[in-house]
């Protein structure tokens, strides 16, 4: 992973030919190799049968694996239950963080802005101690091992995106929108319905998506506190690879698992690259 | 009740209308459930490890898991291995972000582009995937092996099942946020500073060190105290990657608490990497905060 | 058709800051008045309780001898226009209009119907489907203005509209909007802090000043009559020169004219085109630059101490910097304790 370059690039001043941009030549071959071999190699995996080494390109390819992993029982309940659990935790994140988002962007109340940065706590302690913390209280109230507890966690830990985002949404809207609407004759419910959630929905809509991709990637809450009744997608692949399986279930369930987050990365792609994004974690 | 209520405080954002409970009442459950699950759950471990029974059954003060952690020698071994992992973390994500975030932030044109777009691109890849693909890249006979056989070198020595296992993993996983952090900063630094730093004969290293530095340094801190945060207790990456003696904190913790079913050393354990963290967290906040309120 | 009655209608803010004190003022039917101030006078939040988006700390608000205020702004029969159109970007111009006339649940043909109407009166017919954004300044301003008339509210509000529009297009838009006001007969307050555009358009001009009414008049009489010193100032451009009054006369610095009044300090005030200059050598005054802007030139002076004048001349060629002049006041008026004390 060495990949030191020495160079660091300045405007490009020459005024004719531009130079060879070599550091760029240098970080796309590095990052190339770093960052897409490894996946192009999980790829290939999921669609061969045979691949022995020390061969460069597999023997045999084909779908034979994918038939045997869709088949397995193990895998369609943990989807079914990620699935699930991803609704669940969305809808309920959107029920009570939405209006929550409205209100810390609209309203004046006691305590607002302590109440605001709260949101921060759970991202200023390392995760996984602060996992053990709550699985302490959980085993208490016997939520280890429940669906109700894994919603509980991952709900959690969607709180802080699906505040803030929205409040930022719901802020950049034009009050003097909302006034307007009010003066055409539309009730404070009904400006909310009709102006500012149209106004703020794409960037809510990401932060939904965000919310949802998140939770069904989320694995250490799900190891930690589901196991062993709940079992995700990502703690079956855990399994999966401790347990050293087939080859080629690990890479099948890779490609299946890396679906949503590439809507997620076709969607992210307008919300990401703007500076706001960083600017969200303090950058 | 509207007179004296509006003359109390101007909002935080200007032109929220009056102040009335309603807000309070619909940021109640989202304010509970932080409370409940996580500022609760910290006080709560800091107080059922300090304040606990003795073996006669009576409540008092008692640091004796502490005092059992920092004198075992095991234990000892996995704090070291955690804090040795999160240096080399933090050392590598600086070497190798650092120059990305400088040259996508000084450079147009599609091949900047694409280079962003490749730094960016972990954060879509989970990690337990990551972890699948690091084994079959990286692992015996994984596809680095398999390229350097086939040009008649020899094998490598894996870093699977070794301490690099990990630090490889966690670094691959946070240079995205890294570079968006560092970038953002870079950000800051005015072309014509460093136009008019060049016009007075400064070279490009000089520019660096006296122009951009001092302007980026706060970023660098928030970048380096997120990854901190991160890697100090990560757990799927170290299990998966990492050696079973000595092991990172997070998956030493997920033993102690499931495996040896000891809750109470594990949330001994937690309580500790609170500590080890609190610094960066409370940087971390302090400017997320900061940020925020611009 | 509609009167608008404000009473004796204060705000006052956190800090506390009174934006609006005390402020009485009664709009006749039709009439259209338009309320003229610098930023921070009041004139903008005075408009925002009318329009029921502030709410009056004390004092009373009436349209038609109905008390409004209280009501919020959705239960009133008033239409406000924006100084940045406000229009919702999330629908095209036809529901940009709709919106309101859908909310009070009229069908769909009289809807259409009554949003073309207003679409053709605003010289926008035919662009129902444009996006908001596809539309100019100009267009998007007007159909701020068609949301609001095609409610058909009593009393139309006009919060700054051309603010955002450059000279050019401010001065067209304004003539269309008097026009349309016009015809349709509406009772209409008006804020600005650009006095060209209520010399314009109004039919009475209230100047105000940290929330207070200066001046309540006809344009043509704020204009020749302010009643005091800051009225004078603030329309049109006025000379004002502080000095002293003895044995009838004003004087400042060897500046002299006829005042019958009593002794004591006295703002004298004097527009350039009412200040007549003729050569002389050394002279009261002397002139320290020409500007000719082709239709008449201006002369700035500087009176011995140093108290800088505008005159307006008709051949700006006949005078030079540095050469002297004596000034021929022809209309002057005189403020003492903030109210005219003389008019010449």
């Amino acid at each position: 992973m060495e990949r030191v370059s020495p160079v660091i690039s300045a405007p490009a001043m020459a005024p004719n030919r531009p130079p060879i941009d070599w550091a760029g030549i240098i970080f796309t071959a590095l990052l190339s190799a770093a960052i897409v071999l490894p996946l192009i190699v999980v790829g290939t995996w999921a669609f061969t049968e045979v691949w022995r080494y020390p061969n460069v390109v597999p023997q045999q390819f084909g779908l034979r694996f994918w038939n045997q992993t869709l088949t397995r029982a193990d895998v369609w309940s943990a989807l079914t239950i990620s699935l699930q659990l991803s609704t669940v935790v969305t809808l309920l994140s959107a029920a009570i963080c939405l209006p929550a988002a409205y209100a810390f962007a609209r309203m004046d109340f006691p305590g607002r802005t302590v109440l605001f940065f709260s949101f921060l706590a759970g991202h200023a302690f390392p995760k996984f101690g602060l996992l053990i913390a709550i699985a302490a209280i959980f085993l208490q109230l016997n939520l280890i091992g429940t669906f109700w507890g894994v919603v509980l966690i991952q709900l959690v830990g969607t709180l802080l995106f699906m505040i803030w985002i929205p409040v930022a949404a719901f802020q950049s809207v034009d009050r003097r929108m909302e006034e307007a609407a009010r003066d055409v004759g539309a009730s404070p419910l009904r400006v909310f319905w009709s102006i500012t959630l149209p106004q703020a929905g794409p960037t809510i809509a990401a932060a939904v998506l965000l919310s949802f991709v998140g939770t069904f990637y989320e694995t250490e809450g799900a190891w930690l506190i589901g196991a062993p009744g709940i079992r995700t997608m990502p703690v079956l692949m855990i399994s999966f690879i401790n347990n050293q399986m087939v080859i080629q279930y690990g890479a099948v369930l890779s490609v299946m698992l890396w679906v949503p987050s590439f809507i997620a990365l076709m969607f992210a792609r307008r919300v990401i690259g703007g500076g706001a994004f960083a600017r969200g974690f303090g950058g | 009740m509207t007179d004296a209520a509006e003359g109390a405080k101007r909002p935080l954002i200007e032109g929220a209308a009056s102040r009335r409970p309603t807000g309070l009442l619909l940021v109640a459950i989202p304010v509970f459930l932080v409370g409940w699950l996580v500022i609760w759950p910290i006080i709560n471990a800091i107080g059922r490890t300090l304040w606990r029974p003795d073996a006669s059954g009576t409540m008092g003060f008692d640091l004796s898991s502490y005092v059992f952690f920092f004198s075992d020698q095991y234990s000892i071994n996995n704090l070291t291995i955690t804090l040795w992992t999160t240096l080399m973390c933090a050392i590598l994500l600086l070497v190798i972000c650092l120059p990305i975030a400088l040259y996508l932030r000084f450079s147009h044109g599609r091949l900047p582009a694409y280079v962003q777009a490749l730094a960016i691109f972990p954060m879509f890849v989970p990690s337990i995937i990551l972890a699948y693909a690091f084994i079959r890249v990286l692992g015996p006979n994984g596809m680095v092996d398999i390229l350097l056989n086939s040009v008649g070198l020899p094998k490598i020595r894996t870093p699977y099942l070794t301490p690099w296992g990990p630090v490889i993993g966690l670094v691959w996983d946070n240079i995205p946020l890294t570079v968006l952090i560092l970038l953002s900063g870079l950000g800051n630094v005015a072309n014509h500073a460093i136009e008019a730093a060049r016009d007075v004969g400064a070279n490009r290293l000089q520019v660096f060190w006296h122009i951009i530095l001092p302007r980026i340094s706060n970023s660098l801190l928030v970048a380096i105290s997120f990854a901190v945060l991160g890697i100090f207790s990560s757990f799927t990456l170290p299990y998966l990657l990492g050696p079973a003696a000595p092991e990172m904190m997070g998956p030493f913790m997920n033993r102690t608490f499931r495996e040896v079913n000891d809750p109470l050393n594990a949330i001994t354990q937690a309580v500790i990497t609170f500590g080890f963290c609190i610094a960066f967290g409370l940087f971390y906040v302090r400017s997320v905060a900061r940020n925020q309120g611009q | 058709m509609s009167v608008l009655k404000i009473s004796e209608v204060s705000k006052i803010f956190a800090g506390p800051t009174v934006a609006v004190d005390k402020f009485s003022l009664d709009v006749a039917d039709g009439e259209l008045v338009c309320l003229l101030g610098p930023s921070g006078s009041g004139k903008s939040t005075l408009l925002r309780m009318i329009g029921g988006f502030e709410r009056p700390t004390s004092g009373l608000i009436t349209i038609d001898g109905e008390d409004i205020t209280h009501q919020p702004p959705e239960k009133r029969p008033t239409g406000m226009v924006f100084q940045s159109h406000a229009l919702w970007t999330h629908m095209n111009v036809f529901k940009n209009l709709a919106f309101g006339l859908k909310l009070r649940r009229l069908p769909a043909s009289e809807i259409k119907q009554r949003v073309e109407a207003v679409l053709e009166l605003v010289g926008l017919a035919g662009y129902g489907g444009r996006g908001v954004n596809q539309l100019s300044g100009g267009q998007q301003q007007r159909v701020a203005l068609a949301r609001s008339l095609v409610l058909e509210p009593k009393i139309l509000l006009l919060d700054e509209p051309f603010a955002s529009l450059d000279q050019h297009l401010r001065e067209r838009l304004r003539e269309e909007v008097r026009d349309i006001q016009q015809r349709l007969k509406i009772t209409t307050l008006f804020v600005t802090h650009g006095q060209d555009e209520a010399l314009a358009m109004a039919d009475r001009i209230v100047v105000m000043r940290d929330g207070r009414t200066e001046q309540v008049d006809r344009p043509d009489i704020i204009y020749r009559e302010p009643q005091t010193p800051f009225v004078a100032g603030f329309i049109g451009t006025m000379n004002l020169v502080e000095g002293e009054v003895s044995n009838g006369h004003f004087k400042r610095a060897g500046f002299a004219v006829d005042m019958p009044i009593a002794d004591g300090p006295a703002v004298l005030a004097v527009r350039p085109e009412a200040l007549d200059l003729t050569a002389a050598e050394p002279g009261t005054a002397r002139v320290h630059r020409v500007t000719d802007y082709g239709t008449h030139g201006l002369v700035d002076l500087d009176l011995r101490d140093g108290t800088r004048l505008k005159s307006m001349v008709a051949h700006p060629d006949l005078f030079k910097p540095g050469q002297g002049v004596d000034l021929r006041p022809q209309a002057v008026s005189a403020y003492r304790d903030n109210q005219r004390a003389y008019r010449s």
